[in-house]
């Protein structure tokens, strides 16, 4: 029984679900990308949705195709409305890492960075965008040897981005691969204290830290002020042979493992979402969590399944824990 | 009425030859899959051989330990319920050791009535409520039905009917695009000599929308009978009457026919298809229609979770909607 004046109000979730989106359809025409026709892409957005998920992100480089698909992106965010999903959360940014023009280690380099980074940034307004996602480094086989100075030299750099960016309501996210130049637990603990706490976050992706060796609950509790977000998914492996190093990218030519990602709730995975998730609770995390399948149909695998799989496991596993 | 409809999906879309998805562990998966796509019961498909983990009593009992066993591991997955087994008579068994029964033929109904008993008895175990039967052959197997044939399939499920009655559970009639019952003047006769008590009628939108029929007149016709649906879209209408091609589910459906037909089912909501949800559900909701739905892929393209996942965005944005 309620007393007078009490309000019956249903609670508001604490953890809204995004997509990160890796997908390839099947066709006539081979395997292509949902954004190669409205069609596609208008089945890709539904499946999504149906499993719960209210967000996507994507690649930066998509920004052009979706303006040839629906001549705005306002357009492009109400015909994803429609279906459910409410914004593209983030943009990866895709840079082309290379010391002539864009190596965050190099200051050289660093006003193409940022100019890029704004154009990016003003480019997308209309989609709702709230992340740019970046990966803070090279690959590592580009930074080797390591150094406090060029761990400063990419903090200043995102640093300044992060700036610009929030200037178009826009945080920068980074994002550590595991074989990006800055993904050993010091080099991620220098670049954090390096870097701007007001223009620099953090994006928690599980699999590339364990890969790495490296705890995301415990990185999530030192880090949980940075946090801008999660790229949820599992590995298999942890890199015990120096993959990382491994020219030309370990991610997809490394000998050792052919697949190094997996949706949540296979029997194999290496990451403890629960314990996240009990440490997301307890430091009241609010905000987006996203999932990602980078890769999932390498060796059979195939992406609807896997992401409803994930969702699966959200729904049965996580919401229990936090919500 | 929105209380009163209960939504499953048929477990039919996952094997597409003899020994594959024959691991439990796949199945878990695939169920898993159906949960996450808001599908939280399952409408069985009576299968057969040692592959088939789900296709028989026996099967699950092996994998699975026993029908409560599966009960749980079914609930571990996000399956709460069980609402139905489909069983097609007219299809092998390694187990019995057959190549199909005909319901027209009188020989065949003791065998036909001991399997259909044995996938009831374990749907009653397990708290479900339709044993979903092909009532006829393929038109192409024995041509048009005559009196001889009607009365020998009505008394077949009549028997049936009666079995499953005792158990608290309905038979229902699922009729196909190939099947030799292909008119109305034919079920009007089938369903008259037909226990209404125990025998009723499942309409397959998809499957009677390619037959030639509109499957909204349809139930409105028949809706005092109708206790079961399956929905699914249809891209075709058999308008070359190619269901009387011998092996039509080959030359037609898998072929393609004549106009080589690349896909006849599809999932709800897709912008070719014909079948009109909204005003079936509307005329359901209209006549209060009481029962499961079951969604059903039926052949659809790889991947499967894709047009699980579609057809759940459907029910969810457009056909749930319509019932609240």
């Amino acid at each position: 029984m309620l007393a007078t004046g009490d309000i019956m109000t249903e609670q508001k979730p604490n953890l809204r679900w995004a997509y990160m989106d890796h997908w390839r359809i099947d066709t006539d025409q081979g395997q292509v990308s949902q954004y190669s026709s409205l069609e596609r892409f208008d089945a890709f957005v539904k499946q999504i949705a149906a499993l719960g998920f209210e967000g996507i992100e994507t690649f930066d480089f998509h920004l052009g195709v979706i303006k040839e698909l629906f001549g705005t992106l306002e357009d492009c965010r109400a015909f994803l409305q429609e279906r459910g999903i409410d914004r593209v959360l983030s943009l990866f940014h895709a840079i082309m890492y290379d010391k002539r023009q864009s190596a965050p280690h190099v200051r050289e380099t660093h006003d193409r960075i940022v100019n890029y980074a704004e154009y990016v940034a003003k480019s997308a307004a209309g989609l709702g965008v709230e992340n740019l996602i970046v990966m803070p480094a090279g690959q590592y086989h580009d930074l080797e040897p390591v150094t406090d100075e060029k761990i400063r030299a990419c903090a200043e750099v995102w640093s300044r981005v992060g700036k610009v960016t929030l200037d178009y309501g826009i945080r920068t996210c980074c994002h550590h691969e595991f074989y990006c130049g800055i993904h050993h637990a010091e080099e991620i603990r220098k670049f954090y204290e390096w870097s701007d706490p007001r223009y620099v976050y953090w994006y928690c992706d599980t699999a590339q830290h364990v890969i790495a060796g490296v705890d995301p609950v415990d990185l999530y509790v030192r880090l949980h002020d940075r946090c801008g977000g999660f790229h949820l998914k599992d590995t298999h492996n942890v890199d015990r042979s120096g993959d990382y190093r491994r020219r030309p990218e370990s991610e997809v030519t490394a000998p050792t493992t052919r697949r190094w990602f997996w949706e949540m709730g296979t029997d194999e995975g290496l990451v403890d979402f629960p314990a996240l998730f009990n440490a997301m609770k307890e430091f009241t995390y609010r905000g987006w969590v996203s999932v990602e399948h980078d890769k999932a149909d390498f060796g059979g695998g195939n992406y609807p399944e896997s992401t409803a799989v994930a969702a699966w496991y959200i729904q049965n596993v996580l919401k229990k824990i936090y919500a | 009425m929105n209380n009163q409809i209960q939504w499953a999906y048929a477990y039919n879309q996952w094997k597409y030859s003899w020994q594959d998805f024959a691991r439990v562990d796949d199945n878990l998966r695939a169920l898993k899959v159906t949960s996450a796509c808001g599908f939280r019961a399952l409408e069985l498909c009576g299968g057969t051989g040692p592959w088939n983990p789900l296709g028989r009593p026996e099967s699950i009992a092996l994998n699975f330990g026993s029908a409560a066993k599966f009960k749980l591991a079914l609930q571990d997955c996000g399956i709460d319920a069980i609402s139905s087994t489909f069983y097609d008579p007219t299809l092998l068994s390694f187990e019995e050791l057959h190549h199909g029964l005909m319901p027209t033929r009188i020989a065949d109904h003791a065998a036909i009535l001991a399997t259909a008993r044995l996938h009831a008895e374990f749907l009653a175990e397990v708290g479900g409520s339709c044993l979903v039967v092909r009532p006829f052959p393929a038109f192409a197997a024995e041509g048009a039905l005559d009196a001889a044939r009607m009365q020998a399939g009505a008394d077949c499920w009549n028997t049936v009917g009666a079995m499953t009655r005792a158990l608290g559970l309905h038979t229902v009639l699922h009729i196909d695009a190939l099947s030799a019952l292909r008119t109305t003047e034919e079920l009007d006769q089938l369903l008259g000599m037909t226990d209404s008590a125990c025998v009723n009628l499942a309409i397959d939108t998809a499957e009677l929308t390619i037959a030639g029929h509109d499957v909204v007149d349809l139930y409105r016709r028949y809706h005092a009978r109708v206790r079961h649906f399956h929905f699914k879209d249809a891209l075709a209408i058999d308008t070359l009457g190619e269901y009387r091609l011998p092996n039509a589910e080959r030359a037609m459906i898998l072929a393609g026919g004549e106009r080589k037909i690349r896909r006849w089912f599809s999932e709800m909501g897709t912008p070719e298809g014909l079948v009109d949800f909204p005003s079936l559900l509307r005329a359901m909701k209209e006549l209060r229609y009481t029962g499961w739905i079951i969604v059903e892929s039926d052949k659809g393209p790889q991947p499967a979770a894709s047009g699980m996942m579609l057809n759940g965005w459907y029910l969810q944005r457009v056909l749930k909607p319509l019932l609240a």
